[in-house]
């Protein structure tokens, strides 16, 4: 009698343990299913592209001295310049007065803000008008014609 | 000798006797100038008392202090300008020291209010050297503590101008600091740490300090903002301004309180400027409402293609292209603000149509990158959904089996 006893509470033991096991499981599963799924409904904000890097499709080969192109660097725009001492530099292109979109001027062998006159030297450097802070420069490596433009720090 | 008796003065040895009994005598007036000289530029570049009051440093006592070896004491305001110009004013000397330095600041300073009033009315009262310059302690504008670093000017000038009582008998405003301290200049340089932007000296000059004349103010102005100045004296109100003798720009943005400006100055509503003029019928007026209309489209066309990204964006949409784009309907805008200054309907609107067409186009890609969302979500509501039964069939179908002999 005390023998078949034992062998109950055994098997009930048994039981509660596989089905608080179970449940365990079960609500880890629909956590890592749950969880992902809200996130995708609900997702986290996120201030801008984190891309620290960009591979341009032009090619080093195709810079003429004296010149600049805009290029996509994110969702922002910056200026790759091939200065008049024929060295690759690139620059965030949004003007730090009022966020327009610069341009190289060859003319000037300068940045220029079409917006309200604002210059900046080869450096970034605001150097005129209006702009308070100079444009924040990126790091160019060329590989095999390649121009890699890349975020400083 | 110059006119007013000022020994010629060259740098000095350090070692002066002057020092030795204006520390030793206790009393505040003497010996404090010895203390603050310790920091002053002039000392640093082997400048001794002698230099500017004249006298012997190599005596003790009186005899230090003889008038015939050129001994001035404290200086009158008209001597601080010579002593000051005798060696300021001395090119191939000043070259010794700092040879980017200007050396024309005595010649300015008589053109100013403050020179012409001492030189033509001996008023002892105006500014000199010394005042902005703080005796004895004189420190480079580029350094941080000096009562000239920029964002200290306005406070040195005010030492004086906000003084009520001190300047009655000159019957002008003393409340420029108050009002300066209210503006988007100030709020640039000591909010935002740009010590470019303009103080007193920037506008009015700082040897030559004068009002800014009316004919030239935008002169003035347009030295950190060309574009305007330059469409405004074109513009038929520069034009009519000169005529009528009122200030270009600091009739509509005010002179020592310019506050930020805002898309609300332009138009026929109350805080509108145009209306101090013209009324919402008169064709200046017409063209006020029609130029901020015009404006107004193309920054709600803006802000609504910005927010439609931006939303598409969070929501894990690759959208960086149109956003990348969106930056020339921002330009447009900006470039829109500014052609306000033309008083040229056409001028506006050449502006504004680029960035409608930029921000309309951009605002639909965002819109379908919303709804690409909107499927993808939908899509995956219904594969849950199908899962989901599927799962509780499964269920019930293993205890259907179960309860089965």
């Amino acid at each position: 009698m005390a023998k078949d006893q034992t062998s109950l509470t055994s098997s009930s033991s048994r039981r509660n343990f596989l089905n608080w096991f179970l449940g365990t499981t079960a609500g880890a599963f629909a956590i890592s299913v749950l969880y992902p799924l809200s996130r995708y409904l609900i997702p986290p904000r996120v201030e801008e592209s984190s891309s620290r890097t960009v591979t341009l499709s032009i090619k080093a080969q195709d810079m003429k001295v004296n010149s600049g192109q805009i290029f996509r660097f994110g969702s922002q725009a910056a200026i790759l310049i091939d200065t008049p001492a024929g060295e690759l530099k690139a620059f965030s292109a949004t003007c730090t007065h009022l966020g327009c979109i610069v341009q190289y001027r060859s003319d000037l062998s300068q940045i220029w803000c079409a917006c309200h006159n604002g210059h900046f030297d080869l450096n970034g450097k605001n150097v005129e008008g209006p702009p308070p802070k100079p444009l924040e420069e990126y790091a160019v490596n060329v590989k095999a014609e390649q121009i890699v433009v890349s975020k400083k720090g | 000798m110059l006119a007013t008796g000022v020994r010629f003065v060259k740098a000095q040895p350090q070692g002066e006797t002057c020092a030795v009994c204006h520390s030793a005598l206790g009393v505040d007036n003497l010996t404090k100038p010895v203390e603050m000289y310790k920091a002053d530029i002039h000392a640093a570049k082997g400048f001794g008392c002698v230099a500017c009051h004249g006298g012997d440093g190599t005596k003790m006592g009186w005899e230090a202090m003889d008038k015939a070896k050129g001994y001035i004491g404290k200086p009158t305001p008209a001597q601080v300008i010579d002593v000051c110009g005798h060696c300021h004013s001395n090119a191939a000397f000043m070259r010794q020291y700092n040879p980017s330095l200007r050396v024309d600041q005595v010649t300015e300073y008589y053109t100013s209010v403050h020179g012409r009033r001492l030189r033509e009315q001996n008023d002892n009262k105006v500014a000199t050297c010394a005042s902005c310059h703080k005796p004895h302690s004189i420190r480079p504008p580029s350094d941080a503590r000096s009562s000239v670093y920029p964002s200290h000017v306005a406070d040195t000038c005010a030492s004086c101008h906000a003084n009520a009582e001190y300047m009655a008998p000159y019957k002008i405003p003393t409340d420029q600091l108050t009002k300066y301290k209210k503006s988007v200049h100030w709020k640039i340089m000591t909010v935002k740490g740009d010590l470019s932007a303009p103080t007193c000296n920037d506008c009015h000059g700082n040897h030559g300090a004068a009002p800014p004349g009316v004919s030239w103010v935008g002169n003035v102005c347009g030295q950190c903002h060309p574009v305007n100045a330059e469409l405004f004296s074109k513009s038929r109100h520069g034009q009519l301004f000169v005529q009528m003798g009122i200030p270009g720009c600091a009739t509509c943005h005010s002179n020592h309180e310019i506050v930020e400006t805002s898309d609300a100055m332009l138009g026929a509503s109350d805080k509108a400027i145009c209306v101090t003029c013209h009324t919402p019928q008169d064709p200046g007026g017409k063209t006020a409402v029609a130029m901020r209309q015009s404006i107004d489209n193309l920054r709600t066309s803006y802000e609504n293609a910005n927010v439609v990204l931006t939303t598409a964006e969070h929501a894990g949409m690759e959208v960086s292209q149109p956003l990348f784009e969106l930056n020339g309907a921002k330009t447009a805008l900006v470039k829109a603000r500014a052609s306000v200054h033309g008083f040229n309907l056409d001028g506006v609107k050449a502006e504004v149509k680029p960035g409608l067409e930029i921000s309309e186009k951009a605002r639909a890609r965002g819109v379908r990158a919303l709804d690409e969302v909107q499927f993808r979500r939908k899509g995956l509501a219904v594969s849950a959904l199908i899962i989901l039964a599927f799962v509780v069939g499964l269920v019930l179908k293993i205890r259907q089996m179960e309860k089965k002999p």
